[in-house]
């Protein structure tokens, strides 16, 4: 699944108490990995392989015994060997992901990149602001979020339908964040 | 993460160096494998007129031992040449096999469209299939440096046939057929990295929910192509590096005076060479499957038959190959065995031939160009895969082994079959493109000129076979003269319609009227590509596509 809520049990109807979720570093009141879309399931990859080297043995099988098998083996052998990495490169490319976890007093978007350090943003929810691009060209349902100074994309790589979904959940956790009651320690100030 | 800023990419105009040879972008990169497939396919024809001039009259008139001639001169004296007329036929081979129908069916549509209707944003990777593209550029200027290389007779060239069959290969001089081998190495290197990337994309970027059965059938193609490339390709390396170090390394794969056999040679060669046949003609399945139904406004009648009669013909293929060496002295089970497996072919065949006659039964059909393209495919693909089945017999083929019948059988599956299936696709696709129409009328004169012209040049040549004219001659008694004659003229015919076609595409690129409607053929017309402006952004589907712009099939 592309877009993985987690949010904890008890947190999400009531509106209430949400000291537990106020820290900054505890338990979130909510979290969502965010991942691109890949067809292919793990079992199918190995089926594949499987299949591929069952159909390479058959001008393999043959040789056995004689000095052609290893002409051929090394060129056999390549071409499974690619045919693993390149595929398991993909997979690679497609580990990148973005969790977003929210606490009471905090928000931060975590982006974990496949060959690359991750990045990471965060700012207090309550000066966030969540916006939707327009429905048309280049991107449609373009998804930012702005805090902390800066303005970051969201799910580029989800659906339109997914990241209007996305907003509309982030957004309605977002009110209920700004509108809970504050511990002292996290009253907030206005960033410069 | 981004700093939020909306995609510019659109905006962004690269530079024509930058574009077109540093490309690493699906669409660009196929329309380079088209041009340049286009290119190697016109000097392959060229080297077929001349051919044909030279079979037009009893005698040998053009490819003289004084001179190569180009207006015959009876005058002058003519010691025939018969190295020419090998190295004709050769270069002919190898360049139409590896060099012209493969890069353009698999590298030129494949990479355009393949990506385009499961809705990925490009190949899986793209920098690969930049490298894929110049490593066949590479292996195609090996070819023609292996054409004017030092070759066998103290002449230009190698004369040894397409299939490179030891031990004359082996014993060729010169450095022309190392060249040759060299360029099958390139290309075959090129076509496995090509294929992983086709694989990869096929199976792990396809649009949320599209399921590999509700994958469209020209995406199933190219992913049963990409297999078949992966499978019997590494094989064609081995072999041919052994003919490497038979060559120059003194080793005795293929000399029995060493302990070797040059049958295995043909065993390992043929395991790849019928498999190649069908990586010719595949992609053609799927792009004729899609103009079909898009002209006889019917979804494709029976999708997942259809799907798996590509996937049972492409199995198959890698369990028939020694039914191209009846001749070579097999055992009688042995030859019983590929003669069976042969013919259970025609089951998967006739599972398409006739889904798509059903997909036509009660449509309504349009006579547009790619449409009477797809009609003549289906018409000349049926003849030749029934003389296909006349020659699977193991006794028969003895009658007709190495005669004109075979090269009727095989022009009619592939440069009847696949290349009607290439024209296809440029008339189908072309407006989406280049984002210009071609004119109708030029499109059905095309048509109809090489529909008539190649069945004149290979419908002959039935005949020529059964009266027992042998294929790879540069000269034949003067019993054969009357239909050689009358095949020459369709060749021309076909030169000439195909001299027309080049004229067909620079118009259209250059002033072809303008097409803005993005389904112009109608709503029938509905994979992902048909949602596309044309030509298409070179960006598309950065975000995935949802289900209801692709999943249009009633079966699903």
């Amino acid at each position: 699944m592309p877009v993985e809520w987690t949010i904890p049990k008890g947190a999400p109807a009531e509106t209430g108490a949400f000291f537990d979720w106020a820290d900054g570093h505890g338990a979130p009141m909510a979290r969502v990995v965010l991942r691109p879309h890949r067809s292919l399931p793990r079992s199918g990859f190995a089926w594949f392989l499987l299949i591929v080297w069952g159909f390479l043995l058959i001008p393999l099988i043959p040789l056995l015994g004689t000095l052609a098998l290893w002409a051929m083996l090394p060129f056999l052998l390549l071409v499974l060997a690619g045919l693993w990495f390149f595929i398991e490169r993909n997979y690679k490319d497609g580990a990148l992901h973005e969790i977003v976890t929210l606490w009471q007093d905090r928000i931060e978007v975590r982006r974990i990149n496949p060959r690359a350090p991750d990045q990471i943003w965060d700012a207090n929810p309550y000066w966030v602001s969540i916006r939707l691009g327009p429905g048309d060209r280049p991107v449609e349902n373009y998804l930012t979020l702005k805090g902390n100074g800066r303005e970051i994309e969201l799910g580029t790589f989800l659906s339109p339908e997914e990241r209007q979904n996305l907003s509309d959940r982030l957004n309605a956790l977002l009110v209920r964040a700004k509108s809970g009651p504050l511990t002292p320690a996290a009253q907030p100030t206005r960033p410069d | 993460m981004a700093d939020a800023a909306a995609h510019a990419h659109d905006e962004h105009h690269p530079g024509f160096f930058t574009r077109w040879f540093m490309s690493t972008n699906h669409k660009d990169i196929g329309i380079l494998y088209l041009f340049t497939a286009g290119i190697v396919g016109f000097i392959s024809v060229l080297m077929t007129i001349y051919m044909r001039m030279e079979l037009m009259e009893p005698g040998v008139q053009y490819m003289c031992l004084e001179g190569s001639r180009l207006i015959a001169d009876a005058t002058q004296e003519c010691t025939p040449n018969g190295h020419v007329w090998n190295v004709m036929i050769t270069y002919h081979g190898v360049l139409m096999m590896f060099f012209v129908v493969i890069p353009a069916l698999f590298g030129g549509f494949g990479n355009y469209f393949m990506p385009l209707m499961i809705g990925a944003p490009d190949m899986a990777f793209p920098r690969m299939n930049n490298l894929s593209y110049w490593m066949y550029v590479a292996g195609v200027s090996l070819g023609v440096v292996s054409l004017f290389a030092p070759g066998g007779n103290d002449q230009m060239g190698s004369g040894v046939g397409w299939v490179l069959y030891a031990p004359l290969s082996t014993t060729e001089g010169g450095s022309s057929m190392d060249f040759a081998i060299f360029a099958v190495h390139v290309s075959g290197a090129s076509s496995i990295l090509g294929a992983i990337n086709m694989i990869t994309t096929f199976l792990n970027m396809r649009a949320p929910g599209m399921t590999l059965h509700k994958t469209p059938l020209f995406p199933w193609s190219i992913f049963v192509t990409a297999l078949l490339i992966l499978l019997s390709l590494p094989v064609l390396a081995g072999a041919i590096t052994m003919l490497l170090t038979d060559r120059n390394f003194g080793t005795t794969f293929f000399d029995p005076a060493g302990g070797g056999d040059p049958i295995l040679y043909q065993h390992l060669l043929w395991f790849f060479g019928h498999p190649e046949v069908y990586m010719i003609i595949v992609p053609g399945f799927g792009i004729i499957s899609h103009v079909i139904s898009t002209f006889a406004k019917k979804p494709i009648f029976g999708y997942l038959p259809m799907v798996y009669a590509m996937v049972a013909i492409g199995a198959l293929g890698f369990i028939v190959w020694a039914h191209h060496m009846y001749t070579v002295g097999m055992s009688l089970t042995q030859q019983s065995y590929f003669m069976l497996a042969t013919m259970v072919i025609a089951v998967p065949t006739g599972i398409k031939i006739f889904s798509w006659i059903a997909t036509m039964w009660g449509g309504s059909i349009e006579f547009k160009t790619p449409m009477l393209w797809a009609f003549g495919f289906l018409f000349l693909f049926t003849v030749g895969g029934v003389t296909g089945i006349v020659l699977s017999q193991a006794g028969v083929d003895r009658a007709y082994h190495d005669t004109y019948y075979v090269v009727a059988h095989f022009h009619y599956v592939m440069s009847l079959g696949a290349v009607f299936c290439i024209f296809a696709g440029i008339y189908y696709w072309i407006g989406k493109m280049s984002g210009r129409q071609y004119p109708e009328w030029a499109g059905k004169l095309h048509f109809w000129t090489m529909f008539i012209g190649a069945n004149i040049t290979f419908f002959p040549q039935h005949f020529l076979g059964r009266q027992g004219m042998p294929r790879r001659y540069i000269d034949y008694p003067e019993a054969f003269a009357d239909w050689n004659y009358i095949s020459s003229i369709g060749a021309f015919i076909t030169f000439a319609s195909f001299l027309f076609f080049i004229g067909i595409v620079f118009y259209t690129l250059f002033a072809g009227k303008k097409v803005t409607e993005e389904s112009y053929w109608g709503e029938h017309a509905d994979t992902l590509e048909w949602t596309l402006p044309n030509p298409p952004p070179a960006h598309t589907f950065e975000t995935l596509p949802t289900p209801d712009m692709w999943d249009k099939q009633p079966h699903h």
